[in-house]
């Protein structure tokens, strides 16, 4: 049953996270959506590891990649948003949109 | 106790999360998703890994700094004195993760899970630290160019003033144009 | 000796269509060079009649072409010469400088060597050819002046109704060699059989009607007067009209043969005689009143070639000719000095000219057939014929006899008057009534010899006929003492013409005086008897009818089929092409069009804002992965 919560908890992590990357304008408020994504999976493959393969490493290496992740993401997503600024004096997204077809 | 400590973490996770996209004030949703972040450290530490819990907590604290540095520079808003809404797709956005949640929800309760296999390490840090320079070594090599190219296109990207700045579209201009001489190509 | 014959054939025929060739080119040399021509056939002419030669030459198969001079052909290829000869000498004097002589003197040859070969074959193919060249050059010469539209319209006229006449002549040769007769031999076709005899017979005396001018043909000589007037005096007086007469005294075996044809052509004869001597005497033009007069005489010839006289018609025919050639140069030399031919305005003409005057005046009284001058003699012939045939045409004859007397005492009395009194000025103005050429010359030397000649020629050729005197001529002719007249019906003949030419002496004077009021049946008989009006409504009208009506059935329903052939084609196209626009083309469209507006669709997902394309990945993702999981 604890299993099942907490991947419930995981669940509940990552859809409101991808309710904020989905609504929200500026692009650190998106960031922030993003970490809480890879929040909600760091916690459901710490759930896996320890309710279903705890002799195994895989677990732990998955909650490692994403914790990687996280830091890459954050990176890379304000420099992007640096160059924006820099280039167009805008930080939201609803601003950016030269790739409309 | 274990349950109670998962419950509490949890039930705090989520109200954070929920809480980081309804403050006004930009450095109160910086510090709520800190301590959402905080709690999914806690839950990993109370789910029998110390060590990636506490990495989880310290690396979160960094970039919730860092992050609040970066709000408080790009954001319209960063007290939140003025109370706005900067969302779009609302109604959208809510349903399409309401529908993820329900189909998320719905996978966990029916999936046929498996039975556990095996029982945890008593040392799961050098589970995983052997893991990573043993059978793992790929996704170690891997993360860490991966760490490296970020390294170098964040750089990039942050630069006031680049090479083609310097040198011209073809990288020919000769001396470069800089505000102030010097440099090697002098 | 056939080489004599066709060098009499050969030389005005090679002669004419030399100068006709030549044109204006050889102006000055044309007369010359014609009446050297004329005169050497004259010469030839009289040779041939002497040694009678004989020719042939292979024409179709089993047809030749025959020529031979006997009795008959002697003495009408040395009266054609002659005549010819004549008429070109006072040619010149009618044709100026400024004419084409040339191709008039050939025409005029050419005529002559027709009419040679006519009077000399024997059999139909050469008879029909020169039939044909004769009508030709007719028209030819009758529209001599062709730029006016007119004198075309008449030469037309005359042509077509003579041409008309003339397919009797094909229809005589088809039927005579369906009857059998291959060789086409004139003397052969009593042969024909059967039914073929009798529509060879009709086609014959159709065209020798026709080209004689007798009743009903006789309108067109009206309108060959149009021609200059040695046309007249050579075509219309001696050759072309005595043709038609010429062919009937040859053909006499098979008019009887037949035994319907004698009769018809004697009686068309006399009825002609007497009706064209009635419209001779109501016309006032003097050249339409000498055509008038020559269809009455030819009649005479007719008649005698019908109750079978030869040697009458051959005299009637010699002296018709010589006084009537006299009387149409005369005619035609007053047309040109006075400008006039109106009788009323020739008053005194033959004071004015005394020579030309004198030979006008001995021809018509020959004409008149006033004893002892050659046409009493030719008629008393006729006549005596004509009563051992029937009384009938005894007594028709003698009344067309006198009328005749009275048209030429109608002449004669216009032209004897005292000269108006501006006598003078007449020369200065002449009054064209019917267009023709202004008189300023006088008629010349070259004029007036020929019609003395001529006249006089009339006047004693009688004397070669009188019975007694006659012997030589019947021998020539081969007819026999049959037909030689009592004393007592020569003094009727006299008396009767005498008193018609004092009846008509007495009575002009008045009539030139009376109000001018024409009766109907004067008027009648002025228009020709209406032969023409009528022969329009019979035959023209119907046939421009006809061919209006094929013409429009041409237009309307074979252009008609083609042009609705064609829209029908076109319609079709156009059809065609509204399918493959609207259809095909169409169908290309609407696919062209569908693919922009399924990339236009396409389009819609890229809209350049992050979280709609987040939102899209989202549902792509979750799709795929349940998916996957369901699937498997």
């Amino acid at each position: 049953m604890t299993f099942e919560l907490v991947l419930v908890l995981a669940a509940g992590l990552f859809s409101v996270g991808l309710f904020g990357a989905l609504s929200q304008q500026s692009i650190v408020m998106i960031m922030m959506g993003i970490e809480l994504m890879i929040g909600g999976v760091i916690v459901a493959a710490a759930d896996f590891w320890h309710f279903l393969a705890p002799a195994a490493a895989d677990g732990q290496v998955v909650i490692v990649v994403a914790v990687v992740a996280m830091a890459v993401e954050m990176a890379m997503g304000f420099a992007v948003t640096t160059a924006l600024y820099r280039a167009r004096q805008v930080d939201t997204t609803d601003m950016a949109r030269e790739l409309k077809g | 106790m274990e349950a109670v400590s998962l419950w509490g973490l949890g039930v705090v996770a989520l109200a954070c999360a929920v809480a980081v996209f309804a403050c006004d004030s930009m450095a109160r949703a910086t510090f709520a998703l800190l301590g959402s972040l905080v709690c999914v450290g806690g839950v990993v530490f109370v789910l029998g890994l110390p060590y990636l819990g506490v990495v989880t907590v310290l690396m979160m604290v960094m970039e919730m700094v860092v992050m609040a540095v970066f709000m408080v520079a790009y954001m319209m808003n960063p007290a939140g004195l003025m109370p706005m809404s900067m969302l779009h797709n609302k109604r959208g956005a809510l349903g399409i993760s309401a529908a993820v949640f329900a189909s998320l929800t719905g996978a966990v309760f029916l999936v046929d899970w498996p039975q556990r296999r095996g029982s945890p390490p008593r040392d799961t840090t050098f589970q995983v630290g052997k893991a990573l320079m043993g059978g793992q070594m790929l996704t170690m090599v891997v993360l860490g160019f991966v760490l490296l190219a970020t390294m170098v296109a964040a750089t990039v990207l942050a630069l006031h003033r680049g090479r083609y700045d310097r040198l011209g579209d073809d990288l020919d201009r000769c001396p470069a144009r800089d505000p102030a001489g010097g440099g090697v190509g002098r | 000796m056939s080489a004599l014959l066709w060098a009499l054939i050969a030389l005005p025929l090679g002669a004419g269509a030399a100068l006709l060739l030549s044109g204006r080119r050889w102006n000055a040399l044309a007369p010359g060079l014609g009446l050297a021509a004329a005169a050497g056939t004259f010469g030839l002419a009289v040779a041939s009649a002497v040694f009678r030669p004989e020719a042939s030459a292979p024409l179709f198969a089993g047809v030749r072409a025959g020529l031979r001079v006997d009795g008959l052909s002697a003495v009408l290829v040395v009266a054609v010469a002659a005549v010819t000869t004549a008429v070109l000498v006072a040619s010149p004097g009618e044709l100026g400088p400024r004419e084409n002589r040339g191709r008039f003197f050939g025409l005029m040859l050419l005529f002559a060597g027709a009419m040679t070969v006519t009077v000399t074959a024997t059999t139909l193919p050469p008879l029909l050819m020169a039939w044909e060249v004769m009508g030709a050059t007719s028209w030819a010469l009758i529209g001599f002046w062709w730029h006016r539209p007119d004198r075309v319209r008449a030469a037309d006229t005359a042509f077509v109704t003579t041409r008309a006449a003339d397919l009797g002549l094909y229809l005589a040769a088809g039927a005579a060699m369906a009857g059998g007769v291959g060789s086409l031999d004139l003397t052969a076709l009593t042969g024909a059989q059967g039914g073929w005899r009798h529509v060879a017979c009709a086609g014959l005396v159709v065209a020798a009607l026709g080209k004689s001018a007798q009743l009903p043909f006789s309108f067109w000589l009206s309108h060959a007067m149009r021609g200059p007037g040695p046309v007249s005096a050579l075509l219309h007086s001696a050759t072309m009209v005595a043709a038609g007469a010429y062919l009937l005294l040859r053909l006499h075996p098979l008019l009887v043969a037949t035994g319907w044809a004698a009769p018809l052509v004697a009686w068309t004869g006399g009825v002609t005689a007497l009706a064209l001597g009635v419209v001779a005497v109501a016309q006032r033009a003097l050249k339409q009143l000498l055509a008038a007069s020559t269809s009455s005489q030819v009649g005479f010839m007719v008649l005698a070639a019908g109750v079978g006289d030869p040697s009458g018609g051959t005299l009637q025919l010699l002296a018709h000719a010589a006084a009537k050639s006299a009387l149409f140069l005369a005619a035609g030399a007053w047309l040109t000095s006075l400008g006039t031919e109106q009788l009323p305005a020739l008053r005194g003409a033959v004071r004015r000219h005394p020579l030309l005057g004198a030979g006008f005046v001995a021809g018509a009284l020959a004409l008149a057939g006033l004893p002892p001058l050659s046409l009493w003699v030719a008629k008393d012939e006729v006549l005596a014929a004509a009563r051992a045939q029937s009384p009938g045409l005894y007594a028709l004859g003698l009344a067309a006899a006198a009328v005749a007397a009275g048209y030429s005492v109608k002449a004669l009395w216009y032209v004897t008057r005292p000269l108006p009194h501006d006598h003078d000025h007449d020369h200065d103005h002449g009054q064209e009534q019917d267009g023709g050429r202004r008189g300023a010359r006088g008629p010349t030397r070259s004029v007036s010899t020929p019609v003395v000649v001529l006249a006089a020629a009339a006047v004693f050729l009688g004397v070669a006929a009188l019975p007694g005197l006659s012997g030589p001529l019947r021998g020539v002719l081969g007819g026999g003492q049959q037909h030689a007249p009592n004393p007592w019906e020569m003094a009727l003949s006299a008396a009767v013409a005498l008193a018609a030419a004092g009846a008509a002496w007495w009575w002009l004077p008045r009539s030139a005086h009376a109000p001018r009021t024409a009766s109907a049946g004067k008027r009648w008989a002025a228009d020709w008897l209406s032969m023409e009006r009528a022969a329009r409504a019979v035959l023209v009208r119907p046939a421009f009818a006809l061919a209006r009506a094929l013409a429009a059935f041409d237009d309307r329903a074979v252009d008609g089929a083609v042009h609705h052939l064609a829209r029908g084609g076109l319609t079709l196209a156009r059809g065609a092409a509204r399918a493959d626009d609207h259809g095909l083309d169409g169908a290309v469209r609407a696919v062209a069009a569908g693919c922009r507006r399924l990339g236009a669709w396409a389009r819609r997902p890229q809209t350049g804002l992050l979280h709609q394309y987040y939102a899209q990945a989202v549902v792509g993702f979750t799709l795929l992965l349940s998916i996957v999981l369901l699937v498997r």
